[in-house]
């Protein structure tokens, strides 16, 4: 037989208290709880579930009934970090160091290059971080071909890390158009978390 | 509403920042705070350092000085000894002496339930006012003080804390930001603000919106009082918490990989919380060093301000 507590006209954190103190003192394998707000709901039902209860809340008339069921041996609590984690989409980080792709024509390594940061789209959402260092940081100031894909990129979401040294050392601070003004450390970092370095 | 104008008035209610600014002469402005609230710790002494220092902190966020205070309480005279009121009193004072503030005066009024707080007036350049407007792309987010009071404050009124976290979360309440508000001048600030009622992600909303920008935290450097996820696990999250993550959740994008109960830190209402200071890129490795050196241990660089999504902020 499920015991009941009724936990309607109490604030936070009474709710949660008088739920742990029932539990705890009869050692409860079913308990109904009635709440009369969200925050209650959801902190009774999280209180339930770390002491292994399966939950279930069903609303009526404005209030809340929780119903919490364990098997009759006490269940170990769930550990904290039982919080479902969905499965993570991969994260590909592309560092382009150069303006062009290549060596040999310049002018078809400046060309391919543009292709290719146009088709960098097909990645999908798996591209996670672009990386602009050297030379590639020239693809960011007014007259770069891919300017507008770039900021595009940027609208849609995708971070675009612009190396600050390379800025600073090619006198283009001031004419970077896209893009966020990095460092080494955030680079390295990015490199670290990413799944996929792609060099280019 | 209608509020009255006036052409002195920098910053004011039309949009929401930490104190009001008005501007006195060219080099001279007035900022005005007022915070009062319940107690939420069981010391007095402590619970009036703490309220002291939250309603301090506006002035600071703002870039100012606070000059003058005046108290504000409530007080139930029947149930209470007057001995509380002293004692809490005592902890406000010795907050604001060692904010340089002078008690000029205050109202106390019967109450059903105590509270109290302070009234503050402060100076600042009218040219170096910071509000929560003005980001640029590729700033960092320097936050100063770790999250989680709110929920631990809830697991002290359940009586599920231990002494130990009670005094660590009580100190670091009772801790002014005037430090952290006076290294900061020296660095190219953009923006700034305190984390209290609304949680860290409600006042980071409170810049990014109308900015025309996005921001970016990286969750894994957040810092957050390390009892916290657990107290949250077990359902002691302030109904606040879930108030401003219903109020805010629509301009957030989680990371799958974000775990729940810290997207519940992250909205979590803070009292007496750290600033969150938006400083250019260049910078902002050199102001964290700087902070943590001159004893503030638990500054972090927590992200930075993306140009877009535009008023969208991503959690990862």
């Amino acid at each position: 037989m499920a015991r009941q507590l009724d936990c309607r006209r109490l604030a936070c954190p009474a709710p949660v208290l008088q739920t742990k103190q029932m539990v705890e003192k009869d050692e409860l394998s079913e308990i109904n709880v009635i709440v009369d707000n969200q925050a209650a709901k959801e902190n009774v039902s999280r209180f339930l579930r770390s002491r292994g209860f399966e939950v279930s809340v069903e609303q009526k008339e404005g209030d809340f009934h929780i119903t919490g069921k364990r098997g009759t041996e006490a269940s170990a609590p769930e550990p904290v970090a039982s919080l479902q984690k969905e499965p993570e989409k991969k994260k590909i980080l592309v560092m382009i160091a150069t303006d062009r792709m290549g060596f040999g024509d310049d002018e078809l390594g400046k060309k391919l290059l543009v292709n290719f940061i146009k088709t960098l789209r097909e990645m999908g959402d798996e591209l996670w971080r672009l990386v602009l260092v050297n030379n590639g940081v020239k693809l960011t100031v007014a007259g770069s071909e891919v300017l507008d894909v770039l900021k595009d990129y940027e609208k849609e979401g995708l971070a675009i890390l612009v190396c600050g040294t390379c800025l600073g050392h090619f006198n283009l601070l001031d004419r970077k158009e896209v893009g966020e003004t990095t460092n080494m450390l955030d680079i390295v970092t990015a490199m670290q978390l990413a799944d996929e370095v792609i060099n280019v | 509403m209608k509020l009255p104008a006036d052409p002195n008035l920098i910053v004011g209610l039309d949009r929401a920042d930490d104190a009001g600014v008005y501007k006195i002469s060219d080099d001279l402005a007035l900022i005005q705070t007022v915070d009062f609230f319940t107690p939420i710790v069981d010391d007095p002494y402590s619970f009036g350092q703490i309220a002291a220092a939250n309603a301090l902190s506006d002035v600071y966020a703002m870039g100012g000085v606070p000059k003058t205070a005046m108290n504000l309480v409530a007080f139930p005279v029947k149930d209470l000894d007057l001995s509380i009121l002293r004692k809490i009193i005592e902890g406000g004072l010795d907050k604001m002496r060692e904010a340089d503030v002078v008690l000029v005066g205050g109202h106390t009024i019967e109450d059903a339930e105590l509270k109290y707080g302070l009234s503050v007036t402060g100076f600042v350049h009218p040219d170096r006012v910071l509000t929560k407007r003005n980001l640029k792309p590729g700033d960092r987010l320097i936050l100063t003080k770790p999250l989680g009071t709110g929920i631990i404050t809830t697991a002290i009124k359940g009586g599920l804390a231990a002494k130990q976290i009670i005094d660590k979360v009580t100190l670091c309440m009772a801790e002014l930001n005037r430090k952290a508000a006076e290294i900061m001048t020296a660095y190219p600030v953009h923006a700034c603000t305190d984390i209290t009622g609304f949680g860290f992600l409600g006042h980071l909303a409170e810049m990014v919106v109308g900015s025309g920008f996005g921001a970016r935290i990286r969750v894994s450097r957040v810092p957050v009082f390390p009892e916290t996820p657990e107290f949250a696990a077990m359902g002691l999250v302030p109904a606040g918490a879930y108030r401003n993550r219903d109020f805010r959740q629509s301009m957030v994008d989680f990371a799958p990989s974000v775990d729940s109960v810290l997207k519940d830190v992250l909205f979590d209402p803070q009292t007496s919380g750290g600033l969150l200071i938006c400083v250019a890129p260049e910078k902002a490795e050199e102001l964290l060093k700087d902070l943590k050196e001159k004893g503030i241990a638990g500054a972090a660089m927590v992200g930075e301000v993306l140009a877009g999504p535009v008023e969208r902020i991503v959690v990862e």
